[in-house]
């Protein structure tokens, strides 16, 4: 029973506006895709139950604002953040070349425990498109460089591995959740008896 | 209270966990925000169209979201009043109604809404709108939230939520909590919780029905104070050798009988809440010996005192709770129960409680006072009330919840932070409330909507004369402090 116990993780999605975070994430919850684009606004918030490793998980998703205007909200929502995906258009040179910058301020803002290991995951979105601007193996070599993270080709129009994308991330992150267990009960309370504690009011009933 | 806990081991309805993985969005309509400081939405860098959508949450979101989504918020619409529990990364703690795994979308609204007003500086405290009252607290690692369609003050919201925090923090200890979110925040809180959300539920509760914590006292078991005297010593008398025992408490019914306490510690009302809490939401110790951690987080927050928890014997329900520093001490706390028990037994203790609660709160009207329906009085000194037993015409749950807000609203006029009264006539809907503020008490009275102003207000004053004659007050609270 007590393995089975409810677990919850926070995916942030990060990246350029316009490459398709939002999307990604509908296509990945909803099944469904616009062609129309709204810019987010902030953050939207959605949430999947997904099975991992045979036990049942909440993704609580994130999706940000990719617009620098709401940047300054980044510490608090990354703050607390189990894994990340760092999203890219592979028809825009620009969004790729983000990614480092995306990562980075991530890293700094969210300064998790273990900067090596924090779970993380690379999208190169909008495969269906023709114009494409970045190659695979440009993409996979930034992948290798910063600790192989794990590098995903996806269109979130025709559902191509946004699946596997999100089940990627939400493995890594409980793999870095089993690690640490708290059995730091805490001492017992030591009697002063020369000093009255600070207790306020007097209650003498 | 004790024995008509309701759902006290199962706490209250939970939306059943569906097998089947779903999903579901948010978005949350806030047209009002109230700030400590009020300041118009542009000055946050936004226009009032951006801020509008910011609190709205998306303007991309799936109509079939928008009405899964609904559901979820339906579902929770229909509650008077609901409390979440958040860790500031925006995870999900607790959650009054529903499942807070399927609610998660909502908590990262919540974090959203405290961290966006956090970067400029200020502290969001409430926001308002469609008559339900959205009050935000922010406590370390933990953000608690309340939304409630009730009448209450702020002040009086806000008394509830450090309730709660405090409730989560006898649980787990200040100390431990901040380590935790110091070292990993992204932490799962209801790992550590898991089990003791029914000390949550249960606290909303008795908060709800009783009128203690609008108050801050507790209620006292009126006992004869030679009997209550003879408790006590033989308390006294059983404990006086166990090194580092700090409190001992005897309890029935949620009233105190009595409190032996180390010389230099004392006991706060919010304490004795959780004391009387964590009796009240288990069953189990009435069939066993239990031997807990609690914290009391006024009397120190940052470590635990070991409780031991009792009811005196099958004859006799009353609950004695021997609170230590010691965790090697349940032996030696346990024989010294019996002792008592033993001892109250043979000097007839046993049935001067037992009479005791056999004995209802008598009713306003029997005091012939003219249109009087009920009262309750607060002793200044010690945090301790009586109230009247609640009769016709608040029969039904509805009327008891009604005559409670009127309470909530009588007493936030009397205490207001600003304008302190001594003297509170309100004339109401369907009744008269009056709040009366002497030397050594609080009054609170509920008359009949015809009586006259200076009728209630003579009655008022004639009623300590009638109600606290003779012995009787000293029956009502508890004057002496007995001390190991």
């Amino acid at each position: 029973m007590a393995s089975r116990r409810k677990l919850l993780l926070k995916i942030i999605i990060l990246g350029d506006s316009g490459v398709g975070k939002t999307a990604l994430m509908n296509q990945y919850v909803n099944k469904k895709f616009s062609n129309q684009y709204k810019a987010t606004i902030g953050a939207d918030f959605l949430t999947k139950e997904v099975m991992v490793d045979n036990r049942i998980v909440t993704l609580q998703i994130w999706d940000t604002a990719g617009q620098e205007r709401f940047q300054s909200l980044g510490v608090a929502f990354y703050r607390g953040a189990d894994g990340c995906i760092l999203v890219f258009d592979t028809t825009s040179m620009n969004s790729f070349a983000s990614l480092d910058a995306w990562r980075d301020e991530f890293l700094i803002q969210s300064s998790p425990k273990n900067t090596e290991n924090f779970p993380f995951v690379v999208l190169g979105n909008k495969i269906d498109l023709e114009n494409r601007a970045v190659s695979t193996k440009r993409a996979q070599k930034w992948c290798q460089t910063k600790n192989n993270i794990p590098y995903f080709e996806t269109s979130a129009k025709e559902a191509v591995n946004v699946e596997q994308a999100f089940e990627t991330i939400a493995k890594s992150a409980i793999a870095l959740e089993k690690e640490e267990i708290y059995n730091d009960f805490p001492g017992d309370i030591i009697l002063d008896r020369d000093n009255k504690p600070n207790n306020g009011a007097a209650c003498n009933c | 209270m004790s024995s008509s806990a309701p759902g006290g081991l199962e706490g209250p309805f939970k939306f059943p966990n569906s097998p089947e993985p779903q999903s579901s969005s948010s978005s949350f309509v806030v047209p009002y925000i109230e700030e400590e400081r009020p300041e118009s939405p542009a000055k946050h860098g936004l226009d009032e169209k951006d801020f509008e959508k910011l609190v709205l949450g998306s303007d991309f979101v799936d109509e079939s979201n928008v009405d899964e989504d609904c559901n979820v918020a339906q579902e929770l619409k229909k509650y008077k009043y609901n409390i979440f529990v958040l860790s500031s990364a925006g995870k999900p703690v607790y959650s009054r109604y529903g499942n807070e795994d399927k609610l998660s979308t909502l908590f990262g609204v919540m974090q959203v809404l405290v961290s966006f007003i956090q970067d400029s500086n200020d502290v969001l405290k409430s926001i308002r709108c469609n008559g339900c009252t959205f009050t935000f607290l922010s406590k370390g690692p933990l953000i608690l939230v309340s939304v409630a369609k009730t009448q209450q003050s702020d002040t009086q919201l806000l008394s509830q939520l450090t309730y709660v925090y405090n409730q989560v923090i006898s649980v787990v200890t200040l100390s431990r909590l901040t380590k935790i979110f110091e070292q990993k925040c992204n932490y799962d809180l209801r790992r550590l919780l898991s089990g003791s959300e029914r000390l949550i539920d249960q606290l909303l509760v008795f908060m709800e029905t009783d009128y203690a914590f609008l108050l801050g006292a507790v209620r006292v078991l009126p006992l004869a104070p030679t009997a209550r005297d003879d408790i006590s010593n033989i308390i006294v008398s059983a404990c006086s050798k166990i090194k580092n025992l700090v409190f001992a408490l005897l309890i029935a019914n949620n009233q105190l009988i009595t409190l032996v306490r180390m010389k230099k510690y004392e006991l706060q009302p919010s304490d004795l809440h959780l004391l009387f809490n964590l009796v009240n939401s288990s069953e189990s110790f009435k069939t066993a010996e239990s031997w807990t951690p609690i914290c009391l987080p006024l009397f120190n927050p940052s470590g635990f005192l070991h409780c031991h928890v009792s009811y005196l014997s099958e004859d006799c329900q009353a609950c004695l709770m021997l609170l230590t520093v010691d965790h090697d001490l349940f032996y030696t706390l346990s024989t010294a129960k019996q002792k008592i028990v033993e001892t109250l037994r043979r000097k007839g203790s046993l049935k001067d409680i037992n009479d005791a609660l056999a004995l209802k709160p008598i009713s306003a009207s029997e005091l012939g006072i003219y249109g009087l329906r009920h009262f309750m009085c607060k002793s200044r000194k010690h945090p301790q009330f009586w109230s009247s037993r609640v009769d016709t015409p608040y029969d039904t749950p509805e009327e008891v919840e009604h005559l409670m807000s009127l309470y909530q609203n009588l007493h936030q006029h009397v205490h207001h932070p600003t304008r302190p009264l001594k003297l509170c006539y309100q004339q109401m809907d369907s009744e008269i409330m009056l709040g009366h503020i002497t030397a050594e008490y609080e009054f609170y009275f509920t008359f009949e909507p015809l009586v006259t102003k200076s009728d209630a207000i003579s009655a008022a004053g004639r009623l300590p004369s009638v109600w606290l004659k003779d012995d009787e007050e000293k029956k009502k609270f508890i004057f002496t402090d007995p001390t190991f």
